[in-house]
């Protein structure tokens, strides 16, 4: 579904990514994990192309799209985004947050949107809140919404940029709750996240980065359990 | 007669010759009519070339950034006095348009360079992660920036912009250069034609002063009903 090939990004001189070869299939949940500065940020943004790649080559469901060539709007919209500042726009309410894109994008009427806005908030158990502003929302409740935005387009692969890092402690709960029914679900997810707990449970894949490289990857057990690399023995020694 | 009678009635028979006399408030009347009609014309013509302007500078693209630049310069660093009859009596010279069309072009010209900063920063005041939410939904860089960038940077621009509406009134006090016969170019002169000072200026500064706190009004109002939307 998504195939990396040598991907190398630099700002200016700083070399944040310093070549990574990955492959993410279709409904696996890829959790990456790593120290800050480490470019697992930067590797989730370049995957949508919020980053654009000093080196490399991306492919989306076989289409390079790191080509000028592209529509990069076409190939968003096959990928949800939610960002670690949740990023509702708060001139809309919670359902025209919701049905901004898919109405806009002529991916559905007006009519449509609204009931699968519906059907969304249902699923994050925000119903009471659709007609409510960003700003009268908790933490956690904008997370979830911003979660259900990025449903509304219908995505094949949903990335997740620390989306728990901004919150109280007590509402990280919630967010991961509706993480974790939608990796049951099948849904293909890449998730940058510091919650080693969550990584464990619901991962398929684990990747450690670190300078910029992917120093190890393997199933939750292999890397939480047995780490072969020595920094990922040093940073697990660290979080956990 | 005491003092104050004296002094009350001097002044009438000042307000008198000064006002009333020859029909003299008519040329302030017509005056008024002139200066609101540059200012309008002048606030429209200046909010186009802001936002014209204000693209230039945030493009990515060298030489409109380059065009950008150097009209906020120019603008900025010469006297409106001087740009009004460079235009007036250079640049439209030849062409057959209405005096005060002229001079609103001239003024529009200018405030166009202030506008441009206004809204340039008003867009620069949203946080990045709005552009970037937009465009992880697939929206193009138009489609976010109408629907989602300027939706909310209007609320940050739209005081700054009164407040240049108001500056730009205040500077059509020079159309007088150019021969149009605005409030201040009345009131002066009806001071010529007098020999009184005192009367016909303050009146000016009074009439301006009136004119500007109405429009204070109605732009607060105007202001306080835009944050009406704003639930924070």
């Amino acid at each position: 579904m998504i195939k990396v090939k040598n991907l190398h990004k630099k700002f200016d001189s700083l070399t944040v990514l310093d070549g990574i070869d990955e492959h993410i299939t279709q409904g696996e949940v890829v959790v990456i994990i790593g120290p800050s500065g480490s470019g697992k940020s930067t590797f989730l943004r370049c995957l949508n192309l919020l980053e654009d790649v000093t080196e490399g080559e991306i492919y989306v469901d076989d289409e390079l799209i790191n080509s000028p060539k592209v529509n990069v709007n076409k190939i968003r919209q096959k990928m949800g985004m939610v960002f670690q500042q949740f990023n509702l726009f708060p001139h809309l309410t919670i359902m025209e947050n919701i049905t901004l894109a898919p109405v806009l994008l002529k991916k559905m009427t007006k009519e449509e949107a609204i009931k699968k806005g519906q059907e969304l908030l249902e699923r994050v158990n925000l119903s009471e809140k659709a007609d409510a502003y960003p700003a009268q929302l908790s933490g956690g409740q904008k997370q979830r919404v911003a979660i259900a935005r990025a449903l509304a387009m219908n995505p094949e692969i949903m990335l997740f940029d620390e989306p728990t890092s901004a919150l109280d402690p007590e509402m990280v709960g919630e967010v991961l709750d509706v993480m974790k029914d939608l990796a049951k679900s099948g849904m293909t997810m890449v998730i940058v996240t510091h919650e080693m707990g969550f990584a464990r449970e619901v991962a398929t894949r684990v990747l450690f980065i670190d300078q910029g490289v992917v120093m190890e990857s393997g199933t939750p057990e292999e890397i939480f359990n047995n780490p072969q690399n020595e920094r990922t023995q040093l940073f697990l020694s660290k979080v956990l | 007669m005491t003092g104050f009678q004296a002094w009350a009635s001097n002044l009438s028979d000042l307000f008198y010759r000064c006002f009333i006399k020859e029909d003299r408030y008519k040329l302030l009347v017509s005056g008024i009519g002139v200066t609101i009609k540059v200012s309008l014309l002048a606030v429209v013509i200046g909010i186009l070339i802001g936002m014209l302007i204000a693209m230039c500078n945030l493009s990515k693209r060298k030489p409109l950034k380059l065009i950008g630049g150097i009209y906020t310069d120019i603008i900025r660093g010469t006297p409106s006095v001087t740009q009004l009859m460079i235009i007036y009596f250079v640049i439209f010279a030849t062409v057959n348009l209405d005096k005060w069309i002229i001079a609103s072009i001239a003024f529009g010209v200018n405030s166009g360079a202030y506008v441009s900063e206004i809204i340039r920063a008003g867009i620069m005041s949203i946080d990045k992660g709005q552009t970037e939410a937009g465009r992880s939904l697939g929206l193009n860089a138009f489609q976010t920036m109408t629907r989602i960038v300027i939706p909310q940077a209007v609320k940050n621009i739209f005081p700054a912009l009164c407040n240049e509406f108001i500056v730009l009134i205040k500077e059509t006090a020079i159309v007088g250069y150019v021969g149009l016969m605005d409030i201040q170019k009345a009131g002066d002169f009806i001071k010529s034609a007098t020999f009184i000072a005192f009367m016909p200026l303050i009146g000016t500064a009074i009439i301006y002063y009136v004119l500007i706190k109405m429009l204070t009004l109605l732009l607060n109002r105007i202001e306080s009903s835009l944050r009406k939307s704003d639930v924070r």
